[in-house]
């Protein structure tokens, strides 16, 4: 007992040093120009309405990206994070909606959260046990999903209850509860990759899965744990989703799959697995909502937003494409 | 303490202070003008457009500020996103098309406690929701009238090919259950199928067409209830029709799409049902004006009808002067009717 924790303390850390990393600090920097160039662009940009408003939305859409960010972090990705996310709403509103089952909140909540993990968990294995691709598997499930979501609910919202509001749209000190909860998630999932064998380990899956078997990583339960992880933020997405907004529409999700993928990539993960920055992430977010605020105040054409916001993670693409060929180059 | 970490303090430092400023400088100005009135579109779509022409009309006609915003996505999430932006740049009165019905009520709640008008167009919200006016078409009753047409086109006999749009549109469950209704009153007609979730008009003329593929013998009318499916369902129908020798389905759709009027016009099919769309956009800027200047609404919620008009061959090419004479009448009985001044 003594042996293994000594072990896990000699690699507590593992010798970093740096809070966030210098590709983090330059997404810091970004964010901060449009932000002072937004406030200078609107008197209604440093209020802290503003503040409580769009903070939430960073919150919601570091969850999502978190979701798909853990499955690239292993070298595999996830088309179904929007799908769990529909699927869990579903569930939700069956489970403490006053139409049906009528679970206290506190019950029908955590039950259903258990959802997200377990559909995580079938993917994985799907994965790892047929071998066969992430791709192919996710984007079979989603229809699954999509399809049990609509059968289910008819295309019927639920009702939330007025007592399980509180989650999404209270706050305490002009903080949202849905920013203190992910900025403790994020903690905790920063603590996982920077300070944990498993999360080293999962690093390792996604940096070279033959490396990594090779040196005893059991890879495959690597991949299993990320899709899990990844289905239980889905699962806390469409939560905090559903408390927000007052209702559990079973269409929730349908536009998380864009977004998965743009805070994950804006936010510093390497699409080929091994990079993971929750921090970052949260950059990311933030910098995704600014940009969206900022098509609304600067009056863009509403029509080719969605051209501006793909242009953007292209470009963050490009820049880290370009970062890894002259850090190769420079070595 | 190592160089990245020093530069973040720094650059952290830095932004706070920045921010500060420019928080201060702006602490004595009154800020920017902006138009009191949002027009919110869900998205780029044709009916989306006409509701926006009806905002500009308004703008044009009486010089109130109306800023017409076009979403990304048909999602609450979108249209919440969109839409508490414009909130926190602090536009007064909203407009917005319930998505989502329910989900709209959250939205619309943090609109009224933060002081601003909300009215629903297009569809009606949740009952109990914070919008004090929905202008949109009575959804059951034009659904009532479409089917009814139908029926009548019919010979007051057959199999309906029930065609419904998006199951997670407000309208949707609705006009299914208008439609369910009217067909359970004749003992002789019967929906043969029903197929749905339809988001684009490709998918909608895949489904109708493998329907017809299906069961094209036994279908005798076809009822599309969506703007894509009674595209798709007036082009499938403009070729299946036009053949020597095929039989005649009978079809009643909505919307007034170009290509759907043309359909009726050379009789390769029967009818549809326009809606008001310029007036939905039209009428909700003139309510929100009102309450913008001291004008209170005569009860809680009340719905405004908008009309719809069953286009035939016969008035094809002047049932457009109707629907205008309905947006103005509604509007010139505005005050009074459904607003006071107290």
């Amino acid at each position: 007992m003594s042996t293994r924790t000594n072990t896990l303390n000699t690699n507590l850390g593992f010798g970093q040093t740096d809070w966030v990393s210098s590709r983090t600090l330059g997404l810091i920097l970004f964010a901060g120009l449009l932000m002072i160039s937004m406030a200078l662009a609107s008197t209604s940009f440093l209020t802290g309405e503003t503040f409580f408003s769009q903070s939430r939305y960073v919150a919601f859409y570091v969850l999502v990206a978190m979701s798909q960010a853990v499955c690239l972090a292993v070298g595999d990705l996830n088309l179904t994070v929007g799908a769990i996310g529909s699927i869990i709403t579903v569930s939700l509103g069956m489970a403490i909606a006053p139409e049906y089952a009528a679970l206290s909140p506190w019950i029908g909540v955590p039950l259903v959260f258990l959802i997200g993990p377990l559909t995580g968990l079938i993917n994985g294995l799907i994965i790892t046990r047929f071998k066969i691709d992430a791709f192919i598997v996710t984007l079979s499930m989603m229809f699954v999903y999509m399809g049990l979501r609509s059968g289910i609910s008819g295309g019927n919202s639920y009702r939330v209850p007025e007592s399980f509001w509180w989650l999404g749209q209270g706050g305490a000190f002009g903080i949202p509860f849905m920013v203190l909860i992910v900025l403790f998630v994020l903690w905790g999932i920063s603590f996982l990759y920077r300070n944990t064998v498993l999360g080293r380990r999962l690093l390792a899956t996604g940096s070279n899965s033959d490396a990594a078997r090779l040196s005893g990583i059991n890879t495959d339960r690597m991949i299993v744990v990320a899709h899990v992880i990844s289905g239980g933020f889905s699962a806390l997405a469409a939560i905090m989703w559903a408390s927000w907004s007052g209702n559990a529409a079973p269409q929730t999700g349908d536009d998380w799959l864009i977004i998965s993928f743009a805070v994950a990539i804006i936010g510093g993960t390497g699409l080929s697995g091994s990079l993971i920055s929750p921090v970052g992430i949260l950059v990311g977010a933030v910098i995704f909502k600014l940009i969206q605020h900022a098509l609304v105040i600067l009056k863009i054409n509403d029509n080719y937003s969605n051209t501006l916001l793909g242009g953007l993670i292209l470009l963050a693409i490009v820049v880290d494409r370009a970062r890894e060929h002259f850090g190769k180059e420079g070595k | 303490m190592t160089r990245n970490n020093k530069f973040l303090i720094l650059t952290l430092l830095g932004l706070f202070l920045v921010l500060a400023g420019i928080k201060w400088s702006q602490s004595g100005s009154e800020g920017t003008a902006i138009d009191p009135i949002v027009l919110y579109l869900p998205l780029p779509h044709p009916y989306c457009n006409a509701v926006g022409e009806g905002g500009k009309a308004y703008q044009e006609s009486t010089g109130t500020g109306v800023r017409v915003l076009v979403g990304q996505e048909s999602t609450q999430a979108n249209v919440n996103t969109n839409v508490e932006s414009m909130y926190t740049l602090g536009h007064q009165g909203f407009a917005i098309y319930p998505v989502d019905p329910a989900g709209s009520k959250g939205l619309f709640a943090r609109l009224r406690d933060g002081g601003r008008h909300v009215v629903a167009y297009g569809a009606e919200p949740m009952e109990g929701s914070a919008a004090t006016f929905a202008v949109a078409t009575n959804t059951r009753s034009a659904a009532t009238q479409a089917t009814e047409q139908l029926i009548q086109l019919m010979g007051g006999q057959g199999k309906i090919l029930n065609v419904l749009e998006s199951l997670t549109d407000a309208n949707t469950p609705i006009r299914k259950a208008a439609i369910e209704e009217v067909v359970a009153k004749y003992p002789k007609v019967e929906i043969i199928q029903t197929v749905g979730d339809v988001t684009t008009e490709a998918k909608a003329r895949e489904k109708i067409e493998s329907a017809l593929v299906a069961r094209g013998d036994e279908v005798d009318g076809i009822i599309c209830t969506g703007y894509t499916t009674t595209v798709a369902a007036s082009v499938l129908l403009s070729e299946r029709n036009a053949k020597a020798g095929a039989k005649r389905i009978r079809f009643v759709g909505l919307d007034t799409d170009e290509r759907v009027l043309e359909a009726i016009r050379l009789g390769h099919v029967d009818a549809t049902l326009a809606q008001n769309p310029f007036g939905h956009g039209y009428i909700s800027c003139a309510l929100l004006d009102r309450l913008l200047n001291g004008w209170e609404p005569v009860e809680s919620y009340q719905f405004i009808d908008s009309g719809a008009v069953v286009v035939t061959r016969e008035n094809v090419d002047d049932f457009q002067p109707g629907i205008e004479s309905m947006t103005k009448r509604i509007v010139s009985e505005m005050e009074g009717k459904y607003l006071v001044k107290r």
